[in-house]
């Protein structure tokens, strides 16, 4: 998938003057969120919920080194192979070499963000090998070449004439069609015929259990199902950071997921899956490949600050509740990962210097770790990306900050430390502005001020501070306690 | 009386001195002395939320240099109060000598409408008003600091207000410090939601406890909804309890 993190304000602001793309966002993630809140409802203290999901979360983190020798074992065990690859080029030349070696010619996918981010299915194709998406609307962004809209609701966004169109253009559909069911019937039929000719499926994983090297996947449509089962070979790719220990761990953690996710008690599909089919069974793949892909987490997992960002568990919960998300949508943030999550997680795998936007454009406002099922802190890492930023981290590609903020900040840093300066400093910035005011509002000023006046004004300063205030007034003089 | 130390912010300071001295005012009525430590200027928040982290651990060792000697600290401002609270000791944290001093003083920092409350358990400041108004609750106030019911507390203490409910009132109203001047548009348009969803209420004022906010909401609704009035829960308070005398210095404009 095409990296488009530093058109963030151009995407932005062509999403937010696109009125569908509005009327849409004053929906979905309203309802979904309210969906949420009425799923967590039935948690007899949902509050604890969400503190248990972060504490298995952060445990499973901390002992993830051994937690993914314990998974590759017992997958080893069950009979699946276990491919550690360290890169997306790793991963993908593996899963190609793997379906060559196989003859396999089509692929049948799952929605799965790691292979977006792995650029899996540009890889596959470049291969020559055909490769369907299966999650219908995965399916739809995928034959219109667009990034998902949203983790739960890729192609959600997507207006049906619009659908029919390149379902037309795709030879999905032989004449107009506007009934949303029948166009899904359509894609199912289309797809149906493409499972068939399927000789691999791949999926992503929700969830890795370690003690019993189970992968777990939820979803609503059976199409991940389709693919675990139905193809000769089976390819499971999961970032590192999916294990955890206990299927009692996973399946507190899955009830989590789903109420967050679509605020659903537990989705309509969960498959667990240990190896593949055994002598004897008439279901399942003869061939299991577990691709743990790290692209640069052993690197975010080495910084204990940065390693809270691995704590995601992919819910989108946060995506609903982020207002500015609310505003422009998952396209801006150009890449697999749109959100508060994609904030946190793309600045990690993608450095700092290509990802500005997305670490800045927030308001800190809390929402997102409010709501997170896994104990992510968003506010905190993206003051730490900001940071890191500043200071031209090298690890982490940090950009630095241009002459004109250092002076400027300097400058604030000085005046700050000095009451006289400071006074006199405010005083020198509300005359100058003051100069614009007209009955007692400023409506606009030049240079940094600009941007504020685009759409707000700015009462006239007043004419003295409030230490200047204090040193006049009866009640307050005198009473400094200076030492 | 209890001595309170005023920690007034460096927008308050500087731009809206009359939040600062109707904050005085109000502990001067629930029986406390209000003092003003002059060094004081900024507590770093602007800087260490743009990511000068050094420049921020300057000032904040100055603000721990200027309030450690004080017993109650107290400021118009969640965000602020959760600078020193909550960030502080991040800024330290590799740095025990000065996160101990932080910690020690973040434990004595409140924001007003906490300290009159859970503290004094003062709710009625003797303000009267006639009329119907709604709250914006801040995402520091809410989400830092875990204020609600206090703010509202006070309000529900004015004789004759009604308080009206506001759809999404604690949804960011897209302040966010450098952020309003750095994504103007996206900034806007959350002011714009949240300026119509007053506006649809039915209340008169708009009543909020950040500084920001204030010149976020309060400026968006200047300009797009004239008459509407956006005011900070001190400056109201104080202006409409009994006795109250305007300080000068002040013309009459936006908030």
């Amino acid at each position: 998938m095409k990296v488009r993190t530093s058109q963030y304000r151009q995407i932005a602001a062509r999403e937010m003057a696109d009125a569908h793309t509005r009327r849409f966002l004053r929906l979905l993630p309203v309802r979904l969120a309210q969906r949420r809140q009425a799923a967590f409802a039935d948690y007899v203290n949902p509050a604890a919920a969400i503190r248990s999901g972060a504490a298995i979360r952060a445990k499973s983190l901390e002992n993830l080194p051994s937690l993914l020798e314990t998974f590759e074992q017992n997958a080893l065990a069950s009979g699946a192979k276990v491919f550690w690859a360290r890169d997306a080029d790793q991963a993908n030349r593996y899963i190609i070499d793997t379906a060559k070696e196989n003859g396999v010619s089509v692929v049948a996918k799952g929605k799965s963000m790691i292979s977006e981010e792995a650029g899996l299915n540009e890889a596959l194709s470049e291969a020559g090998i055909e490769t369907w998406e299966t999650d219908l609307g995965e399916f739809i962004t995928q034959l219109l070449e667009r990034p998902p809209f949203h983790i739960v609701g890729p192609a959600i966004n997507i207006p049906v004439e619009r659908i029919s169109d390149i379902f037309l253009e795709k030879g999905v559909i032989d004449s107009p069609e506007s009934d949303p069911v029948r166009l899904g019937l359509s894609a199912r039929r289309f797809l149906r015929n493409r499972f068939r000719r399927a000789g691999m499926g791949i999926t992503g994983v929700n969830m890795a259990v370690a003690e019993t090297g189970t992968l777990i996947n939820v979803e609503n449509e059976g199409n991940i199902r389709f693919c675990k089962s139905a193809p000769r070979i089976q390819v499971s790719v999961m970032s590192l950071e999916k294990v955890v220990k206990t299927t009692r761990e996973a399946l507190e953690l899955l009830r989590l997921l789903c109420r967050s996710s679509t605020g659903q008690l537990m989705s309509a599909y969960v498959s667990m899956d240990c190896g593949p089919k055994k002598e004897g069974e008439t279901d399942g793949p003869e061939q299991l490949h577990i691709v743990i892909l790290d692209n640069g987490r052993s690197r975010i997992y080495k910084d204990p600050v940065t390693r809270n960002a691995l704590q995601c568990i992919r819910c989108g919960a946060c995506l609903n509740a982020c207002p500015v998300y609310g505003q422009i949508g998952g396209y801006p943030y150009g890449w697999a990962y749109s959100g508060p999550m994609g904030q946190v997680v793309s600045p990690l795998l993608l450095g700092l210097s290509a990802t500005r936007d997305l670490f800045k454009s927030c308001t800190l406002c809390g929402t997102c770790r409010d709501i997170c099922p896994a104990g992510v802190d968003h506010p905190k890492l993206m003051l730490h990306y900001r940071s890191r930023d500043v200071a031209a981290d090298p690890l982490l590609h940090g950009s630095g900050s241009s002459l004109f903020e250092k002076t400027m900040v300097a400058a604030y840093v000085k005046a700050a430390s000095h009451p006289v300066l400071w006074e006199a400093a405010g005083r020198g910035l509300r005359s100058a502005l003051n100069l614009r005011a007209k009955d007692g509002v400023i409506k606009g000023a030049p240079g940094v001020f600009k941007n504020w006046f685009q759409s707000r004004d700015l009462p006239e300063g007043p004419s003295r501070s409030f230490r200047s205030l204090w040193d006049d007034d009866p009640e307050g003089q005198g009473d400094d306690h200076a030492r | 009386m209890k001595a309170v130390s005023l920690f007034i912010p460096c927008i308050v300071d500087q731009w809206l001195p009359s939040i600062g001295m109707a904050a005085a005012d109000l502990l001067r009525r629930i029986g406390c002395r209000p003092y003003f430590r002059r060094q004081q200027t900024c507590c770093g928040q602007v800087l260490y939320n743009s990511g000068h982290t050094n420049a921020a651990r300057k000032l904040a060792r100055r603000f721990i240099v200027i309030f450690e000697a004080d017993e109650l600290i107290v400021s118009p401002s969640a965000s602020c109060v959760h600078m020193v609270k909550s960030h502080y000791p991040v800024l330290f944290a590799d740095d025990p000598f000065w996160r101990r001093r932080a910690e020690s003083l973040g434990a004595r920092v409140f924001e007003l409408s906490e300290f009159m409350v859970d503290h004094m358990g003062a709710t009625d400041v003797g303000a009267r008003f006639e009329g119907f108004v709604a709250f914006h609750e801040s995402c520091s106030h809410l989400r830092g600091l875990g204020l609600s019911d206090q703010p509202k507390a006070l309000l529900d203490g004015v004789s004759g207000l009604t308080r009206v409910s506001m759809e999404g009132p604690d949804i960011c109203c897209g302040f966010g410090g450098r952020f309003s001047v750095d994504y103007p548009e996206i900034s806007t348009a959350m002011a714009a939601d949240k300026a119509e969803r007053f506006a649809v209420s039915g209340a008169d004022v708009l009543i909020l406890g950040e500084p920001g906010c204030l010149l976020q909401i309060g400026g968006y609704v200047n300009r797009h909804y004239p008459g509407r009035r956006v005011v900070h829960l001190a400056a109201f308070l104080a202006e409409n309890a009994e006795g109250f005398r305007r300080s000068p210095g002040r013309k009459e404009g936006v908030g």
